[in-house]
């Protein structure tokens, strides 16, 4: 039993990345070097080299994930890459998986909604093997029928499952009712109607059309040496044939106006789950250091405002965060929590003054350089394993970010004044237009929680989909 | 640990794959650990490591759910909250404040075995936790106020990790049943009846019983010299008096004789099955053996139990093991999610032929050779950050009685033979040694009754 004390591991806990402060700390911090090249095909590849533990991470983003799903079969980016090690030209899903476990590497292929990610990791002495398998899964999918059927099914089953976790699929909620028919309101896994709309050949048409060396980038980083892997890697990689693809340009959405409120019914809850908030803001977002000193102040860790009145003043709830969850396009920004069902108003309303004292009166110069010490000391353990680094550079390309995101950290964090702060309250922090999504028992708090909002949709967590209900479940 | 939360595991989980790993070339020369013993009894443990200039302090208390009784279950564990909670120079809410506001950060786990505490903080806030450390060691305080707060803080936690999630559920539920007499019996977070009625008694009896620094190992790993530390030790942990250890756990949980069977019915999409097998205390030479048996049952996609269940037969959505360290003799858990409209009796049948193929015939060389370099690499995966060296070091140190058994564990795993496997299955994954527990789905409409 953990004390799940800071924000760090209650976001952990709703399944967000325990990276939540991507700032750096004292000068003596900076990313360590790294190469980068761009292949005769487009490949875009990054080598970073690290001592310490015998260990190699290839982190590859194809750059196009779950918004490019076509309507109706959401789930189909991240089924594709599932079936990246089930079979390819040269292996069967049972021998990918023996090659693999024999080496005790490990593989992994999930798309998001901006991008799907392949990771592999696997010892130093295995390189050439590792990398075979890596090139393999990503160059030669077969996408055999069995295991398509087999995918198929379980990720149905997957999404079954995961309704049985309230906290697993809140946000899929959120997201869904917050954005509506934008790609970021799709469930990236799909649902229990859209997966069984996919057919092999839209997977195999989704490959051909999206993992393409020019829409991909490539990070390895651990224990090598650089300049002969980077032969290794012209010869594997420089056999992918370039193709062309259509990028996929997600729409700004604007923030919702007014108030709603989605009850999702799970008749035998004991606890309400509840998120609430608007759309946010993008990566690149000029205010995001401030952003992040104010939000670490307000939601990010153990001493938030919000955990500090949630948890340790009332004991309401195990614990409570808000995030910003920033993409190309303004992403999502949401309060998370969890309580009795006895005291989901009391929570919510206290959340919500929380959140009002924020816009009243602002943040004190010694919260700020509490915040500021926070972020600086806890950036370091962030960018340690070569498994996060790859995947940091790999991201910071994608967004068009570079290497001062760390070594500029410190001297950014701390420009932040109060005024600075007063600014990015009124302009990034929602008050008047609100979006909430709740999970519990409908019977228990439906009369009480219809205050929040001027409109209230419900459905129960056993109907199939999220949110908007499904085209095939509204006929 | 987290046996509540098998979907939420954290980094350091020890869970799944046991302890640490073996390794091949020399530990002793790549992580080297410096120790030291205070005049109170308490054993410090250091691994400088300048990649960052950040450090990992944890301190391991030898007390845990174990050393709980009925009325109190779960005392440890709220102890653990109220650890954070005020003493002497630090009052309610300054640990966390004073610490955050220095860039570090904090959590602890508690376990039926252990109650665990960790700091994460820049080098520069040394000193500073020390002095934190030794404030909530020495003069802990116990404000009414604070105690009723944190109680419903827990309550949440056993509603969030027990009541209303399906697999915590039916973990507690498979414990009472395999356990009859040995405290492993109850949860961790306790039973909810005992979390609203504990006293403020309970918790001073609690800390005097379990937080004396002869009880406690102390393991720093990070961007500090093992002279420093020991200098910061005399200053602020050595003055603080020992006294007594919690009474020996003296219960013997007596052999099971035959299956134990238990069903619990609940709203859900999916039903669950959790098969509970009686195995040693960790510090027992089969540990390894054991350690390899379930490797090449269950690690990865191309382990028997994955290849039948998931692959072959398509029965289950994923099947899984657990084995805990442990100071008394525990359980190794098996998990299976039966897929839609599977009999969770169907997936139990199949778990039955592959053990009872693993007790008829050995492993091959290829098995056997691929859960030793699954074991390095883990080592590998535990050792490439601070946090995760700590918490590896420290779980040896107090579970296999020294840390020195990370350098042997080379040995211990590459000894373990195809005979070996196999006798450990036939020894422990007997029929009658079993518990099974199965979560079945019973329809909304019922529910709303």
């Amino acid at each position: 039993m953990k004390r799940i004390g800071t924000a760090v591991r209650i976001l952990a806990l709703f399944g967000l990345p325990l990276l939540i402060c991507p700032f750096a700390p004292a000068q003596s911090l900076h990313m360590p070097p790294h190469q980068k090249f761009v292949m005769r095909n487009g490949l875009t590849v990054l080598l970073l080299e690290k001592r310490g533990v015998p260990l190699i991470d290839i982190f590859a983003m194809v750059k196009t994930g779950a918004a490019a799903d076509p309507v109706g079969q959401e789930g189909l980016a991240a089924v594709t890459a599932a079936l990246l090690r089930k079979g390819t030209k040269a292996r069967t899903a049972q021998q990918f998986a023996a090659d693999l476990d024999y080496i005790g590497g490990s593989f992994e292929a999930d798309a998001s909604t901006e991008f799907t990610g392949i990771s592999a990791e696997f010892l130093t002495k295995d390189l050439a093997h590792g990398l075979d398998l890596f090139s393999d899964a990503l160059l030669h999918p077969a996408f055999p029928q069995k295991e398509t059927d087999k995918i198929l099914a379980q990720s149905l089953d997957g999404i079954k499952a995961a309704k049985d976790e309230p906290q697993s699929v809140l946000m899929l909620y959120y997201d869904g009712y917050l954005y509506g028919a934008h790609p970021y309101g799709l469930p990236p896994d799909g649902d229990e109607l859209s997966l069984q709309h996919i057919q092999r050949e839209a997977i195999a048409k989704f490959y051909e059309a999206n993992y393409a060396p020019g829409n991909t980038i490539i990070a390895i980083a651990g224990e090598f040496d650089a300049a002969e892997l980077r032969k290794k890697v012209e010869e594997i990689f420089g056999a992918w044939p370039s193709r062309t693809v259509t990028s996929v340009v997600v729409p700004t959405a604007a923030p919702a106006k007014g108030k709603r409120l989605l009850l999702i019914d799970k008749p035998d809850a004991t606890q309400t789950y509840f998120a609430f908030g608007n759309i946010g803001t993008t990566v690149n977002d000029p205010d995001r250091f401030a952003i992040r000193v104010v939000n670490t102040i307000f939601g990010g860790r153990f001493t938030s405002e919000l955990n500090e009145a949630l948890r340790v003043e009332s004991g309401y709830t195990y614990g409570i965060s808000s995030r910003f969850d920033s993409r190309k396009a303004p992403g999502p920004f949401g309060i998370y929590s969890f309580t009795k069902n006895e005291t989901t108003t009391p929570a919510i309303d206290l959340a919500l003054q929380v959140l009002q004292k924020l816009h009243t009166d602002g943040v004190t110069a010694a919260q700020l350089d509490s915040a500021k010490s926070y972020i600086k000391g806890q950036f370091p353990p962030s960018i340690e394993t070569s498994g996060q680094l790859a995947r940091r550079i790999v991201t910071d390309e994608f967004y068009g970010l570079n290497d001062d995101e760390v070594n500029q950290l410190e001297v950014r964090v701390d420009a932040v004044t109060p005024e600075i702060a007063r600014q990015v309250i009124q302009k990034h922090f929602p008050m008047d237009n609100l979006v909430f999504v709740l999970i519990g028992k409908a019977s228990a708090i439906r009369p009480a929680v219809k205050k929040y909002a001027d409109k209230v949709d419900e459905r129960s967590i056993s109907d199939p989909g999220f949110w908007p209900p499904p085209a095939a479940a509204q006929k | 640990m987290n046996r509540f939360r098998l979907h939420y595991v954290l980094a350091l989980l020890l869970c799944v794959s046991g302890i640490g790993v073996p390794v091949v070339r020399g530990q002793s020369q790549e992580f080297p650990v410096s120790t030291r013993t205070l005049k109170n009894g308490m054993k410090v443990l250091v691994q400088p490591d300048h990649s960052i200039p950040n450090v990992a302090l944890y301190i391991f208390y030898r007390i845990g759910s174990r050393n709980e009784h009925p009325g109190t279950t779960g005392l440890s564990h709220f102890f653990e909250h109220m650890m954070f909670n005020g003493a002497k120079k630090y009052g309610p809410g300054d640990l966390d404040k004073v610490m955050e506001a220095n860039g570090g950060s904090n959590n602890a786990y508690t376990t039926q075995n252990v109650t665990v505490y960790q700091d994460w903080f820049p080098r520069s806030a040394m000193s500073l936790i020390y002095d934190i450390e030794a404030d909530r060691i020495r003069d802990l305080t116990f404000d009414p106020k604070k105690i009723a707060s944190e109680r419903e803080v827990v309550a949440s936690e056993r509603r969030l990790s027990v009541d209303n999630n399906n697999f915590g559920l039916l973990d507690e539920q498979l414990w009472a049943t395999a356990f009859i007499a040995h405290t492993y019996q109850w949860p961790v977070i306790g039973w909810m009846s005992d979390i609203e009625h504990w006293t403020m008694e309970d918790l001073k009896h609690h800390f005097e019983m379990g937080y004396s620094p002869s009880n406690a190992t102390m393991v720093v790993v990070g961007d500090v010299s093992p002279e420093e530390i020991f200098q910061l030790c005399e200053k602020y942990i050595e003055p603080i008096p020992s006294h007594s250890p919690p009474p020996p756990v003296t219960t013997i949980e007596p052999e099971q004789l035959g299956e134990r069977r238990l069903v619990v019915h609940k709203p859900a999409e999916l039903p669950i099955l959790m098969i509970g097998y009686h195995i040693p205390k960790t510090d027992n030479p089969d540990y390894y053996a054991l350690n390899i048996m379930r490797s090449v049952l269950f690690t990865g996609e191309s382990s028997r139990m994955y290849q039948r269940l998931v692959d072959k037969d398509q029965l289950a959505l994923d099947v899984s093991s657990q084995a805990e360290p442990a100071f008394d003799p525990t359980i190794a858990i098996i998990t299976a999610q039966p897929r839609q409209g599977v009999d969770p009796q169907a997936c139990e049948k199949a778990i039955y032929e592959e053990l009872d193929k693993l007790k008829s015939a050995p492993i091959s060389d290829k098995e056997l050779e691929k859960a030793k370099n699954t074991r390095l690499v883990e080592f590998y995966r535990e050792m490439q950050t601070i946090n995760g060296r700590a918490n590896t070091i420290g779980t040896y140190e107090v579970f296999m009685g020294d840390y020195n058994k990370l350098l042997d564990a080379a040995k211990s795993y590459s000894a373990v033979t195809k005979e070996d496997v196999q006798r450990v299955a036939r020894k422990y994954f007997d029929p009658n040694n079993r518990t099974v527990a199965t979560l079945l789905p019973e329809n909304d409409e019922k529910a709303k009754q």
